[in-house]
């Protein structure tokens, strides 16, 4: 039992983590119809800015530096790529931000080389305990903040003139340009909010239980992909829950990898897909997508 | 997977018919003129590589892929080596140095570039990279010495391993382990180990101790990615294991240490050679890592060498220099034992070092590395291993014991 709820707790803030990074995904989605796959560099160079700051500046700064610095990478490659290619085929935009995410992964790989940057969280290595069940102190502040920033986020999705902006570009682009919305403009700025959400995401992904930089921190983007589509991927509700399912699945399947022994070895690394095609197989757009109707 | 002795000696028949074949083909042996060198150079036969009183030996190297830092300690160690070192106390060795970016594909386009100018490889980084050169570098009678220790690099004739293969190295950490009362026979073991060949190398060594001293393995298999080693953790400590064994990278390392420090998991840690960066002792695990690691290690740390910190230190100030420097010396030296071997001979030619490299044995290389026995094809070259342990030291790893052969050594390398 206490194996299960420790896996269960790793699980739920792991998803957390995973839920703040799918989000991203889905308002890039929602507001430029961009499937970005730029995450994953997005968030290796947020915490490779924070890392290398740390030392130099201090660790809040360098925290507020990184995400900026993460924030503004998103902003021009938006107004210098995405923006420009407006009308392009969603699978052109898709491709080209492969390619971008390459050339920034590649350059960051290149700088971090094999050693391992350290980020001075002022919890270090610390752990919360009830009883057998341990926590580290940095999950439970991600989970807590990550909390705290869907919640936000949602706020400013329902309520704010940028969200209702948001809302209705994603419903009829063409009419919500008609109505003076400026999609360029609400474009930008969700890609802005997705690299703020990487650079959070990326700030306490490389505390412990797994501490350090190093170049592998990108592949977790990968692993929130899965998140966001079994979610529905215009869906944010769906990205918090894709994101929670997929992170207690992966605990488990590592956790009790003796016990799933007939499954092969290293199972764990296949479950965030395993669960996304099992999903998509009973509901194709999603748990909470919009199911796309065609009048006929 | 071991050669039998048939298949050694097959391979060993095939390896001569290309000798001759070669010998017989292209280019004629031609004579180093020398003039003014060591009295040696004037009867030694040359073919590819070597010009007047210059060798040119071949680098492929990793300077801007995921391996680059230690590509680069690697790299800085072996041209600093040969700026202050000769071959038969005659000729200088230059070296060329290509970045492969650790893509196999571009490692194979590069060789073909040097292959025709250089006599032998001081060095080519990268499992998959060696395993793509294999085909040509036999083909070419190339001597060569990989920075991995995966047994299948043994089978690729002419290629020397710098040490004990990843196998026999973590048996003998067992072996340390048992004798300092670290772990009993009928203990339980948790091994985490990557996917492929190094971590497939590395729990063989665990299974056989295993079998040998009735431990109870529980075996999780992870890719290089995976950076959470909370949930793997979780089951150890749910099993009660008296030990975890690790072939991964430095970043598993400090997760394993941190999840094992929150849940009380207080058991040593084992590794095999790359599980440490010095890196990690800047990161939050660094007090649990200074008491609870050992790590096996094929080379010695600067804890030991002193001098060779501070040589490199001069002569690459902004360096952080990891173990890889070790690594880089310790192979130029045993490149130079061949190549002075092969002088010796009177034969510098890719066959009579190749012939030089098969022969040698007892290669002592002034405690950088462990003593290697010689190199068989298909057959750990060394039996012993050093065992450290990181410390407030430079290069961040002291040595808690000098290289020994352990129990399960001979049995595992065969």
């Amino acid at each position: 039992m206490t194996q299960f709820l420790s896996l269960l707790l790793n699980g739920i803030s792991l998803g957390a983590l995973y839920a703040l990074i799918a989000l991203g995904f889905v308002i890039i989605f929602k507001s430029s119809e961009v499937v970005s796959f730029t995450h994953g560099s997005l968030l290796l160079l947020g915490a490779y800015s924070i890392a290398r700051l740390s030392d130099s500046i201090g660790f809040l700064p360098a925290v507020v530096v990184g995400i900026l610095i993460t924030a503004l990478a998103a902003f021009v490659i938006e107004r210098l790529i995405i923006n420009r290619l407006r009308g392009a085929a969603v699978i052109s935009l898709a491709i080209v931000t492969i390619g971008v995410d390459i050339i920034i992964l590649t350059e960051l790989i290149r700088q971090i080389g094999s050693d391992i940057l350290n980020v001075p969280h002022p919890w270090g290595g610390e752990s919360f305990r009830v009883g057998s069940i341990g926590l580290s102190q940095n999950r439970l502040i991600a989970f807590v903040v990550a909390a705290v920033l869907i919640a936000a986020f949602f706020a400013a999705f329902k309520y704010s003139s940028w969200g209702i902006a948001m809302r209705a570009s994603a419903e009829d682009g063409e009419t919500a340009a008609l109505m003076g919305i400026r999609q360029g403009r609400v474009s930008a700025l969700a890609w802005v909010v997705a690299g703020v959400l990487a650079a959070v995401a990326a700030l306490f992904l490389v505390g412990s239980p797994t501490p350090g930089v190093s170049p592998t921190a990108y592949a977790v983007a990968l692993r929130a992909f899965p998140a966001a589509i079994l979610g529905g991927l215009d869906s944010t509700g769906g990205a918090l829950v894709g994101g929670l399912l997929i992170g207690i699945a992966e605990a488990m399947a590592a956790g009790y990898q003796d016990q799933l022994l007939f499954l092969g070895r290293g199972f764990s690394a296949v479950v965030p897909f395993i669960v996304m095609i099992a999903v998509l197989m009973f509901r194709p757009s999603g748990l909470f997508g919009t199911k796309e109707l065609t009048r006929v | 997977m071991r050669l039998s002795k048939r298949s050694t000696g097959a391979t060993m028949l095939a390896a001569s018919f290309v000798l001759a074949a070669t010998g017989c083909s292209t280019k004629a042996p031609e004579s180093s003129g020398g003039g003014g060198g060591g009295a040696a150079a004037g009867d030694v036969t040359t073919d590819v590589g070597v010009e007047g009183e210059t060798i040119n030996l071949g680098v492929l190297t990793d300077l801007t892929g995921v391996f680059a830092a230690l590509g680069n300690d690697i790299t800085n160690a072996n041209t600093l080596f040969w700026q202050n070192n000769q071959v038969c106390d005659t000729y200088d060795v230059t070296l060329d140095v290509q970045d492969t970016g650790y893509v196999p594909q571009q490692g194979v386009q590069l060789y073909s570039g040097m292959q025709d100018n250089v006599l032998a490889m001081q060095q080519t980084i990268g499992s998959p990279i060696n395993t793509a050169l294999a085909p040509e570098y036999e083909s070419d009678q190339i001597v060569n010495f990989p920075s991995a220790w995966s047994k299948t690099l043994t089978e690729i004739p002419g290629t020397g391993v710098v040490g004990a293969t990843y196998d026999v190295e973590i048996a003998n950490g067992y072996d340390y382990l048992f004798r300092e009362g670290l772990l009993q026979e009928g203990d339980t073991v948790g091994h985490i180990y990557f996917e492929g060949e190094y971590g497939a190398n590395g729990v063989e060594g665990t299974r056989a101790v295993a079998e040998a001293k009735g431990l109870e393995v529980i075996e999780a298999q992870i890719k290089a990615t995976d950076q959470d080693m909370s949930a793997q953790i979780t089951q150890f400590n749910s099993a009660g294991v008296d030990l975890i064994a690790l072939t991964v990278a430095p970043g598993q390392t400090a997760s394993v240490a941190t999840v094992a420090a929150a849940q009380g998991l207080d058991v040593p840690i084992l590794g095999s050679n790359p599980v440490f960066a010095p890196g990690l002792l800047e990161g939050p695990a660094a007090e649990w890592l200074k008491t609870h690691l050992y790590v096996a290690s094929p080379v010695s740390s600067f804890d030991a060498h002193p001098e060779l910190l501070q040589q490199y230190q001069e002569a690459y100030p902004d360096a952080v220099p990891s173990l890889g420097v070790v690594v880089g010396f310790g192979m130029s030296e045993m490149m130079k034992q061949v190549l002075d071997a092969a002088c010796e001979n009177g034969d510098l030619t890719r066959e009579g070092v190749l012939t030089a490299f098969q022969e040698l044995e007892e290669v002592d290389t002034g405690g950088l590395v462990v003593p290697i026995r010689g190199f068989e094809v298909g057959q750990s070259p060394s039996l012993e291993s050093f065992i450290l342990q990181p410390a407030d030291v430079p290069g961040g790893a002291t040595v808690l014991e000098d290289a020994f052969e352990g129990e399960f050594a001979a049995d595992i390398a065969g």
